[in-house]
C-alpha cells in the first residue's frame, strides 16, 4: 500500500512538472533600445537568445532589424516603423525578400559593428541570452528596400 | 441605302478613327511603351519671416538661415529628391519685375505661387544665447500650397554648447530633425497615394448669371447645390469630400480628394482633368460654365 502510495504521489508530481515545463514558452521580446544615432547610421543595443553566443548575436542583430522594420524605435530619427506595423502581411508580401534577408544573412551587409557588451547568460531550458551594441547603416537600408520595392521613395 | 452611301459614310468614319488618332495619340518619340511616372509634388524650402520683414534680404543677412535651408534641401537630397531652389526663384522674380505688391507677406505668396510648387517647408531659425552656452533651435513646418494641410512639423534643437560657432549649431539643429521630418512628410504622402489628393472646388456665378444655388435645373428639377454635392460624391476618390460652405451665389468645396492616377487607364491624373469632369457635368445640366485651374483649386463660373 506505502509503495502504491509512492508510487502515485511520483506520477502526480511527474505530471505536475511536466505540465509547468510545457506551458513555459519564450515570448518574443522586442529587447531593443536606441544608444545613438549620427549622419544616416543608427546604433540599437539589443538582447538575443539562443543556444550558443553565436546564435544569440545572430538573434540580437535580427531583434534590431525587425524592430526597425515593423516596429520604430522611439527616441531615434527612426520613429516611425520602416516598412510598417503589420509584420506577417508584409513578411508574406514580400517573402523572397525577407527569405534572402534573413535565412542567406544578407542584412549582415548592413551591419556596420555588432558588440557584445555583456557575457552570455545561462538560461533555464538551456539557453543563454547576450546583450550587444548593433550599429546599422540605415541610409543604405532605405536604399536597398526602395530598390525592390518594399518602401516607396520618398514623394508619391 | 445603296452600297455607294454605305461606302461613303465608312470612308468618312476611318478619316474620323485616323484624324482622332493622329490628334490624340503619342507620338513615336515621346512613346514610352505605356511606363507611367508618379509626377512628384514640388517642393521649396522657405526661410520664415516675420512680419514686415523683407523677404529679398533676409536670407543674404542671416548666413544661419542659408545654413539651415542647405541643411534642409541636403536631406530632402539624400532621400533623392529635389527641390525647388528658393533663391533662385526670387532672383528670378526680382529679376522680372514680377512682385506686384511691396507688402512682405503677400510677396511670399506671390513667390509660392509663381514657383508652382505643390508643398513648401518653411524654417524658422532661433538663435539662443546664455551663460550656460549659446544654441540654435529650428522650427521646421511643411505644408501642402493649395490646401494649407499639415504635412510635418519638428522642432531641432542644437543642445547648449560652449561656442560662437552659430553656424555649426544652426547644422546641428537641422540634421537633429530633419530624418525624422522627413519620415513623417513621406507619412503623409503614402496617405495621399493610397487615398488621393486634395483640391478645393469653388463655384461661382457670373454678374450677369440668371442662376442661383436654389435654381431648380436638370431633368429631376432639383436645387443646383444638391445636384453639386452629389456630383462631388459620386466623383470624388472614395467617396472623401469636405464642405466648406454653400450660400445661395457661392459653393466651396475645401477638400475633394481625386487619386493620383486614372483608376482605368493608369495615368497620372490632375487636377485640371477633374476640372474637366466637372466642366462636362455642368453642360450636361444646360449650363454655361467656365473654368478656371491655379495649382490644386478649381474655380468654376456659371454664365
Amino acid at each position: 500500500m506505502k509503495k502504491l502510495k509512492i508510487l502515485c504521489s511520483s506520477i502526480i508530481l511527474f505530471l505536475l512538472f511536466f505540465t509547468i515545463s510545457c506551458s513555459i514558452n519564450i515570448i518574443p521580446t522586442a529587447e531593443v533600445n536606441y544608444v545613438s544615432g549620427k549622419e544616416g547610421t543608427i546604433t540599437m543595443r539589443a538582447i538575443g537568445i539562443g543556444t550558443n553566443q553565436e546564435n544569440a548575436i545572430i538573434d540580437a542583430e535580427e531583434n534590431v532589424f525587425n524592430v526597425i522594420f515593423f516596429r520604430g524605435l522611439p527616441e531615434s530619427e527612426q520613429k516611425i516603423a520602416l516598412i510598417g506595423t503589420n509584420e506577417t502581411e508584409e513578411k508574406e508580401k514580400h517573402k523572397e525578400y525577407f527569405e534572402n534577408f534573413y535565412k542567406n544573412k544578407k542584412y549582415r551587409t548592413f551591419v556596420m559593428s555588432s558588440i557584445p557588451t555583456s557575457d552570455l547568460t545561462k538560461h533555464k531550458g538551456g539557453k543563454k541570452s547576450i546583450t550587444v551594441d548593433v550599429k546599422i547603416n540605415l541610409v543604405a537600408l532605405r536604399k536597398d528596400l526602395e530598390q525592390h520595392n518594399i518602401i516607396r521613395k520618398f514623394g508619391f | 441605302m445603296n452600297m455607294k452611301s454605305i461606302y461613303f459614310i465608312l470612308a468618312i468614319i476611318l478619316l474620323q478613327t485616323s484624324l482622332i488618332n493622329s490628334v490624340f495619340c503619342q507620338n513615336s518619340a515621346t512613346n514610352s511603351g505605356g511606363q507611367v511616372i508618379v509626377v512628384q509634388p514640388k517642393i521649396m524650402v522657405i526661410p520664415y519671416t516675420k512680419e514686415g520683414e523683407d523677404l529679398r534680404t533676409v536670407l543674404e543677412n542671416d548666413e544661419n538661415k542659408r545654413i539651415a535651408i542647405a541643411k534642409i534641401k541636403d536631406g530632402f537630397d539624400s532621400r533623392g529628391f529635389t527641390t525647388v531652389d528658393f533663391v533662385a526663384k526670387l532672383k528670378a522674380a526680382k529679376d522680372n519685375n514680377l512682385f506686384t505688391s511691396d507688402n512682405q507677406s503677400d510677396m511670399k505668396s506671390q513667390i509660392i505661387q509663381m514657383s508652382g510648387a505643390d508643398v513648401y517647408v518653411q524654417a524658422e531659425v532661433i538663435v539662443e544665447k546664455g551663460e550656460s552656452g549659446n544654441s540654435v533651435k529650428l522650427i521646421l513646418t511643411a505644408y501642402e500650397a493649395s490646401t494649407g494641410n499639415s504635412l510635418s512639423n519638428k522642432v531641432g534643437e542644437s543642445g547648449k554648447f560652449y561656442t560662437d560657432d552659430f553656424n555649426k549649431l544652426a547644422s546641428k539643429a537641422a540634421e537633429n530633425c530633419i530624418e525624422d521630418f522627413l519620415n513623417v512628410m513621406q507619412t503623409k504622402f503614402t496617405d495621399i497615394v493610397n487615398n488621393g489628393k486634395s483640391v478645393i472646388i469653388d463655384i461661382s456665378f457670373g454678374v450677369e448669371s440668371q442662376y442661383k444655388m436654389s435654381s431648380e435645373i436638370g431633368s429631376y428639377g432639383l436645387p443646383l447645390s444638391d445636384q453639386i454635392e452629389i456630383w462631388i460624391e459620386e466623383n470624388s476618390y472614395k467617396n472623401n469630400y469636405h464642405i466648406q460652405g454653400t450660400t445661395d451665389l457661392r459653393m466651396i468645396f475645401d477638400d475633394v480628394k481625386i487619386p493620383l492616377k486614372n483608376q482605368v487607364t493608369g495615368n497620372n491624373y490632375s487636377p485640371n482633368k477633374f476640372a474637366l469632369e466637372l466642366f462636362k457635368f455642368f453642360k450636361s445640366l444646360g449650363l454655361q460654365p467656365h473654368k478656371d485651374v491655379k495649382g490644386s483649386t478649381i474655380y468654376i463660373t456659371i454664365k
